[in-house]
């Protein structure tokens, strides 16, 4: 490239940071137009008043969930060695909350009482029960990502005390590894229960939502971290990774996809039986109408089925690229599984004559602005990744950055 | 113990001492809150004639000027129900006030919630516009503000003055079975359903008194009357909200004469 007569060097790095940035700035610009403007400016409806944004929310949740589990396996289970997995998972799993938290703020009608839920309690909500948790695992989230923004060299150098004290809050890394699995175990099924509880939509009215999001998350939220492990690994000279731990990471994943499967098949099968009005109708949306590219191919093909069979065959699993590939169909098929089930039961409208119960359709497609403001929050959510891989080592599986913590654990465990 | 940090033992202790105490806390103020909770004679509820409506959509224009609801947004709707001996049938739908209503139970602020009397209310200042309500509601009593509600209202003052607050954008609003109305009748020592002060203004306006207005926990209500006297039926009662509004449906010999 030319600038100002001198050749100018734009490396690979540089321009993937300015093309991300550039998106945020077009999000942020989305972003003020529906603040000063109002959610008029949406596709939203009073028939389909949760669209994208709540799709990538969820999503963003579903793709944290790498992190309770790594910490589960390595703080509550003793695997030690996943350590530097648990350690990318988290910090995944900070920006997809924040994430979150961002489209939540763009969705609701008044973003200057975010913290409402905070101080006006119903217990009986689920979406209550779902804000509080997430607000708490944000937290915790926080606090688990302290000491690796302490352990990183630069902060070392130049605030040696900051850093001595976020890295000694490592210390509490199990404490923090329980209410993590608490929490999680919580709101990721809630979210699906917060569509599950509603009798008004039979397409969801059942038990199934919960269990579906947090068993899909559960395959999501790993295989998001092991993909973008093997991604910084790649595209990184500096970076070391241990390729047998994402290897045995990934064929784990394999399995809960073979359990997501077998839950999904009866979930769906379920449905089938006995004309009820709505739920027939919207299985018929995801299984033959609008739908149904996404349900077949995205959800079940792609989403699970080829994956499934990919980190199942140590084969195929091997070659880092198939393995890449089969992660990223996850992740997709797992975001397919949150828009079609937030739609499946938005798009099929009951009557309530005192006649016969008649389904009608509604459609609902995301505005230009829905779009960029979403894209703005998902590269955010990619810049934050990229520079945390850069200048906080989130992916390092060197035993070195272990190391330097352990003095302070040891130091603390004799007194 | 390293004087850097507390102790595991410390930090779990400080935890637990923090959520017990604000769990505490909660707990004590929602025990003094239901013991202080005032509790109501009254059960507000309607009682729709479809014999007598004829589809003519005065009570949705009431309400939009009484309670300043804008023009794209309607909390009582006329809907056609098709046709019974030969004759067009409609089916008004204000918000139901459900005894077991799904709004309330999801609101994540507790911004809708039931008065003593069995209205369910709206908290505009406390609404956070998410609108699961909506999404829960099985009867599309709700509406989303969208934007902003300015400038003049078309139904004002043809069809009433504006009684209430117009909402601000980003709130969730519906039917309030006008209960500044009541409210304000019950203090002049007027009787809802019987004063026309003191009922909604979709009662009040109706040409056909197709609608009643009254106190079912009052046997000599006008509302009451007319349950005890004809078969009335409630939307959706497979769902269990357990409706406060009811309907008598078309009598074919009226009809017919």
């Amino acid at each position: 490239m030319r600038a100002l007569g001198r050749k100018v060097q734009v490396s690979t790095y540089q321009a993937w940071v300015a093309t991300l940035a550039g998106f945020m700035l077009l999000g942020a610009l989305a972003g003020a137009v529906v603040f000063s403007r109002g959610l008029v400016v949406t596709n939203l409806t009073d028939l389909v008043p949760w669209g994208l944004w709540i799709t990538i929310d969820l999503s963003a949740i579903a793709m944290s969930a790498g992190a309770f589990m790594l910490c589960a396996a390595v703080y509550l289970m003793d695997l030690k060695h996943y350590q530097p997995i648990a350690r990318t998972a988290t910090f995944i799993g900070l920006i997809g909350y924040s994430m979150a938290v961002l489209t939540l703020l763009l969705d609701i009608g008044r973003p200057d009482r975010f913290w409402h839920p905070l101080v006006f309690w119903n217990p009986h909500s689920v979406l209550w029960e779902v804000t509080m948790c997430v607000t708490l695992y944000l937290t915790v989230l926080a606090l688990e990502t302290a000491p690796i923004v302490g352990s990183a060299s630069w902060v070392e150098r130049r605030w040696p005390r900051l850093s001595a004290r976020l890295t000694a809050i490592h210390h509490y890394a199990p404490y923090f590894a329980v209410a993590g699995l608490g929490l999680s175990l919580l709101h990721q099924s809630s979210l699906g229960a917060a569509y599950g509880v509603l009798k008004a939509r039979p397409i969801w009215y059942r038990p199934d939502l919960s269990v579906l999001f947090i068993v899909s998350a559960m395959a999501g939220g790993p295989a998001l971290t092991v993909l973008a492990s093997m991604l910084t690994g790649r595209l990184s000279p500096r970076v070391i990774i241990k390729d047998e731990l994402l290897d045995k990471v990934s064929s784990f994943i394999g399995w809960i996809l073979v359990a997501y499967l077998y839950l999904r098949f009866w979930d769906v099968l379920s449905m089938t039986y006995t004309y009820q009005p709505g739920r027939t109708e919207g299985l018929r949306l995801l299984t033959q109408g609008p739908l149904s590219f996404n349900f077949w191919v995205g959800e079940i093909f792609l989403g699970i089925v080829v994956p499934m069979i990919i980190l199942l065959r140590p084969g195929l699993r091997r070659l880092p690229v198939l393995r890449m590939i089969a992660l990223g169909l996850i992740v997709g098929g797992v975001v397919a599984y949150r828009w079609d089930t937030n739609l499946a039961g938005q798009l099929i409208v009951l009557t309530y004559l005192p006649q016969e119960i008649v389904a009608r359709y509604t459609r609902y497609f995301p505005s230009l602005i829905e779009i960029v403001a979403g894209a703005g929050v998902i590269a955010y959510g990619l810049l934050a990744f990229t520079l945390g891989a850069r200048y906080l080592n989130v992916v390092d599986h060197q035993d070195v950055a272990e190391v330097k913590v352990l003095p302070h654990l040891e130091a603390a465990a004799a007194d | 113990m390293s004087d850097e940090f507390v102790g595991r033992r410390g930090f779990l202790k400080a935890l637990a001492a923090g959520v017990s105490a604000t769990v505490g806390l909660r707990l004590v103020k929602r025990a003094s809150a239901s013991e202080t909770g005032e509790s109501s004679p009254h059960r507000w509820g309607m009682v729709i004639d479809q014999t007598k409506c004829i589809g003519c959509g005065y009570c949705t224009l009431a309400c939009r000027a009484t309670n300043d609801v804008p023009p794209d947004i309607a909390w009582n709707r006329v809907i056609d129900a098709g046709k019974y001996a030969g004759e067009p049938v409609y089916l008004p739908r204000p918000c139901m006030h459900c005894e077991n209503a799904p709004c309330v139970e999801v609101c994540p602020v507790q911004a809708t919630y039931h008065r003593p009397d069995g209205i369910v209310m709206m908290d505009y200042d406390r609404c956070i516009g998410c609108r699961y309500c909506e999404i829960a509601c099985p009867y599309g009593a709700r509406a989303f503000n969208w934007e902003e509600f300015t400038g003049p209202n078309p139904e004002v003052p043809n069809w009433g003055e504006p009684e209430v607050a117009r909402r601000p954008r980003g709130v969730v609003e519906k039917c309030t079975f006008c209960y500044q109305r009541i409210d304000r009748g019950l203090e002049l020592g007027l009787k809802p359903g019987t004063d026309p002060q003191a009922t909604p203004a979709c009662v009040v306006v109706c040409p056909t008194k197709a609608r009643v207005f009254g106190d079912l926990n009052d046997p000599e209500s006008g509302a009451s009357q007319l349950l005890e006297r004809y078969p009335a039926y409630r939307l959706r009662e497979d769902l269990g909200t357990s409706p406060r509004v009811y309907y008598l449906p078309t009598r074919k010999e009226e009809v017919a004469g």
